[in-house]
């Protein structure tokens, strides 16, 4: 049978903008980031004290900045107390409004108790902002006991963000390639694959490189782990055994837009997994391209699930703009993230020296 | 229960002399039942003419480029080679399981009693999610308001006893809005007539739509695997002129 052409149809434009995109990416990077950093930081395991640190630095900067972005993927930020003054709790989304300030209290109450030596010690150097320090320190005891207890908090805020996150997308039925159980683990295992990459980015940055193989260990893992579900995805898909990924891969059919960014999420996450696995001592590309991965995966997600047609055979394809809402809204979370960087290593340092 | 219009625009019509001696209420409510309003639209007396689209537009001051309802227009070729018109129109579905309510984090969109279903405007943080949440692509964000928007069946005009815009200007009478709880009503009665031949949108969704439709292809009640001229028409605004 022909197919029908339509002549006169009415697609909808994107309703979440980048803005989600950078909101589930940056957060993603925080919450896996902050499970990267207890081996060092809470069971003190040698091997992983530098990652420990770097990998607080990354949650925190991640951490600060994905709810602004969220905010502005409002239309209505303004309004953004109605989420606690009259909250639907049937709504994931309601849900993640508590669970991300439970995240921040968590974490920034845990990377506060790992501070305080450190700001102690600074306090002892004197100079300009020593007071600050001193008081920041309020003491400036190690408190692993306490350290502990601000870690089982922010763990609990991490795993609901991610849950959450997973969760709030992969209901919504009426979007065939959200509605599948492998989104959440996709966005967990990309969220844990961004962090590695984030961390390793400022380990490339601020350390040594001595961490080098043990972070490229764990990206060759998470790699691994994203084909996998990649390729469940697609199994699922292709043989019609789950109805929205058949669904979303019709919707695909013929359309050399997904075709190419299908083939390049699959090329570079080969590539991440190649550099990881066969250049241990690579800290930079593994991790820039890790990060890019995690990335795409939220972009192909959020902004290719919108273009897809509800109704008829219209889409409205997402094209990047110099809006605020578009390329300048991305440049300004990087320059946020950036200005979040430099603040906090300016007044710490983050270095394997100050380890010592 | 004050009195409730119920009427087809053709009842409308029919019943001209009665609106032109008094109130335009040909049909009453039932008195023992609440009101249920749905539509029925028979796309076999659509001729696509987007009357509805420009009516609904004006009535409720949508944006340039938002609609609450339109006119899907197809060009459908049978296996013969004969090649017609086709056409869907499209609005909010007021579905009886709708979607769009419990992904809501605010409880800011709500079905009443009478079965429309509306957006709390004082409450909407324009989140945008009960727009994913839509089968039917029936919401979007209004550009204006920053809130999410859709038909309200013009729920204002029905409580001063008006027909919903787009069923009043309605060139063919394509669209019966009224009481489906009131058995003598146009729509219940059209519905009992055409038993067994009304769909509805994505059955398979399982939202019990409120908008039912005659003369329904199959090929074009959900994502339409065709293609779109869209692209290769000249749109003012994008290519100039
Ligand atoms: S058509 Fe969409 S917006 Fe309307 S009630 Fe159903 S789910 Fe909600
Ligand atoms: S856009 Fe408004 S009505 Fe829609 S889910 Fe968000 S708060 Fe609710």
């Amino acid at each position: 049978m022909n197919h029908p052409v339509e002549i006169l149809g009415f697609a909808r434009e994107a309703a979440w903008l980048p803005w989600a995109v950078q909101y589930f990416f940056l957060i993603g990077i925080s919450t896996a980031a902050f499970f990267l950093s207890l081996p060092g930081l809470v069971w003190r395991l040698p091997a992983w004290q530098g990652i420990g640190r770097r990998a607080l630095l990354a949650a925190l900067v991640c951490g600060l900045t994905a709810p602004v972005a969220l905010l502005a993927d409002l239309h209505q930020p303004g309004r953004f107390l109605n989420f606690y003054l009259h909250p639907n709790l049937g709504s994931w989304m309601a849900w993640g409004s508590f669970f991300i300030p439970l995240y921040l209290i968590g974490l920034l109450l845990y990377a506060w108790l790992c501070l305080r030596p450190q700001l102690a010690a600074l306090a002892e150097r004197g100079g300009q902002l020593s007071a600050l320090y001193r008081r920041l320190a309020y003491g400036g005891h190690d408190s692993p006991g306490a350290i502990r207890a601000a870690a089982v908090v922010g763990a609990l805020g991490a795993l609901l963000i991610l849950l959450y996150t997973g969760m709030e997308v992969m209901v919504v039925e009426a979007r065939p390639l959200w509605h599948t159980p492998l989104l959440p683990l996709l966005f967990a295992v990309s969220a844990v694959s961004g962090g590695l990459g984030m961390v390793g980015l400022f380990e490339a940055l601020i350390g040594q490189g001595a961490a080098a193989p043990l972070i490229n260990r764990w990206q060759e893992r998470s790699q691994w782990l994203t084909l996998g579900l990649l390729a469940a995805w697609l199994l699922l898909a292709v043989s019609g055994l789950a109805a929205s990924p058949a669904d979303a891969l019709a919707a695909m059919r013929g359309s050399l837009g997904w075709l190419l960014s299908a083939a390049w999420l699959l090329g570079t996450t080969a590539l991440t997994l190649w550099l990881a696995r066969s250049r241990r001592d690579v800290l930079l590309w593994p991790a820039l391209l890790a990060l890019h991965g995690a990335w795409l995966v939220r972009w192909m997600v959020f902004m290719g699930g919108q273009n897809m047609p509800k109704m008829g055979a219209s889409t409205h394809i997402y094209a990047l703009s110099l809006s605020p809402d578009s390329v300048l809204g991305i440049v300004g979370m990087a320059g946020l993230c950036l200005t979040v960087y430099i603040i906090l290593t300016s007044i710490i340092p983050w270095d394997d020296r100050a380890e010592a | 229960m004050s009195s409730h219009p119920d009427l087809s625009r053709r009842a409308f019509f029919t019943a001209l002399p009665a609106v032109t001696a008094g109130l335009a209420v040909p049909a009453q409510a039932a008195e023992d039942s609440k009101p249920h309003w749905s539509m029925l639209v028979d796309t076999r007396r659509c001729i696509a003419c987007q009357a509805c689209t420009m009516a609904c537009s004006m009535e409720n001051a949508s944006p340039e480029g938002e609609f609450r309802t339109v006119v899907a227009t197809y060009a459908v070729s049978t296996q013969e080679g004969k090649t017609g018109l086709a056409v869907l129109p499209r609005l909010c579905n007021h579905c009886e399981q709708p979607p769009c309510i419990p992904v809501c984090p605010v409880g800011a969109t709500f079905k009443r009693e009478d079965g429309i279903v509306l957006v709390d405007g004082e409450r909407c943080v324009g989140c945008a999610y009960c727009v994913q949440a839509c089968p039917y692509d029936a919401r979007f964000v209004n550009h204006h308001t920053g809130k999410a928007d859709k038909c309200t069946f013009c729920s204002h005009r029905v409580e001063a006893g008006l027909l919903p815009a787009c069923v009043e200007t309605c060139v063919g009478g394509a669209r019966i809005f009224g009481d489906v709880n009131d058995p003598q009503s146009d729509i219940s009665q059209r519905l009992k007539a055409a038993e067994g031949k009304t769909r509805v949108l994505k059955p398979e969704a399982g939202t019990n739509p409120h908008v039912f439709y005659i003369g329904l292809d199959d090929q074009l009640s959900g994502r339409v695997d065709g293609v779109s001229a869209a692209d290769m028409m000249w749109r003012p605004g994008h290519q100039g002129g």
